[in-house]
């Protein structure tokens, strides 16, 4: 009986080690508050928290009060995207908030974005090159220019008290004309607190 | 002698922590508003009777720019005396009750004092859209 009841029990310890040593992944949607966030990073909620307000604003604030003015094909404003500075200490591509800007702008019908102007070269060189060869050839006499320009900031404040951790990222854009005036500035802060973990920050 | 000192000093800890639980708010505006609001009738639908008891939707007005954009404004109140988080979601549809979707539709978290009211506002991602929808949750974090 003892015999049996040795191996019996080997066994289910070894099961229980393995299936509690299994990794379980689920997917969730990146659009819930089901994602992971900590305090002492940029999360994707604090992204799409960022940019919904951001979007949200520049509807209301500029888009919606009819003050866009654009030269682009139907009237529509051609948009282009200026520097984004990350002033924080993360390593983090800006692109991630700039891009969900741009795809909102343009499903609102009223903005397109211009990929071949841009500070660090054109985001599509291929597009570049054949705006510039309709140039050449005289298809297109008068290269657009963008009729806005959108620019920004990400900063960042950390402090703690106690066990308690608190990260602060402020998130700063504005949209100007071609005369250099801004005509839309937002400003969206998010703040997180947490208990202090026992490793690193 | 010492089962009385030790009751008061239950009841002034009981009392501290009743009291530091409930942080509510105070808050006061103009009998007549210089504004009047264009309400909706809503129709809502609730699984989560305990959110619905704490965060409560008083009301959804909306309005629409020159741009031609639907601007709806939730006033959302906490019922409760303390400290309330909850996510929320708007959701847009055409004429033809398709949804609207963009990266932009994505749940927000909010949290609001004891008693508190607030308002929570949404702007269609386009001219297009003719209708709403708005989704509370608890939070998840």
């Amino acid at each position: 009986m003892n015999r049996a009841f040795v191996p019996t029990a080997i066994a289910l310890a070894t099961a229980a080690f393995l299936g509690g040593c299994a990794t379980q992944t689920t997917y969730v949607d990146p659009g819930s508050t089901r994602t992971i966030t900590n305090v002492g990073e940029l999360n994707v909620q604090d992204w799409n928290m960022a940019s919904e307000a951001m979007v949200n604003s520049l509807i209301a604030k500029h888009i919606n009060s009819g003050a866009l003015k654009g030269s682009g094909p139907d009237g529509r404003a051609v948009l282009a995207i200026s520097r984004i500075v990350n002033s924080t200490s993360l390593q983090i591509d800006t692109d991630v908030l700039v891009k969900k800007i741009r795809v909102s702008l343009l499903g609102t019908g009223k903005v397109v974005a211009d990929i071949t102007a841009g500070l660090g070269g054109p985001e599509d060189p291929l597009a570049a090159e054949a705006k510039r060869e309709q140039q050449f050839l005289g298809t297109q006499k008068v290269a657009p220019r963008p009729d806005y320009t959108l620019s920004g900031k990400i900063i960042e404040n950390r402090t703690r008290q106690g066990n308690k951790s608190e990260s602060t990222y402020i998130f700063q854009m504005a949209l100007a004309t071609r005369d250099g005036l801004a005509v839309w500035e937002e400003e969206k802060t998010i703040t997180k607190q947490g208990k202090r973990s026992a490793v690193g920050w | 002698m010492n089962s009385s000192l030790i009751r008061v000093l239950a009841s002034a800890t009981l009392l501290a922590a009743i009291g530091t639980g409930c942080e509510t708010v105070n808050t006061s505006e103009p009998a007549q508003p210089a504004f009047q609001r264009n309400m909706v009738s809503e129709k809502r639908v609730i699984t989560d009777a305990s959110l619905a008891r704490r965060v409560q939707v008083q009301g959804i007005n909306v309005s629409e720019g020159p741009g031609g954009f639907l601007k709806v404004q939730a006033e959302i109140l906490n019922t409760t005396r303390s400290y309330q988080r909850f996510a929320y979601k708007w959701e847009w549809f055409d004429k033809d009750g398709n949804l609207v979707e963009g990266p932009a539709s994505v749940a927000v978290t909010r949290q609001v004092e004891g008693k508190e009211s607030l308002f929570l506002q949404g702007v269609a991602p386009n001219a297009a859209v003719r209708d709403f929808r708005l989704k509370l949750y608890e939070n998840a974090r």
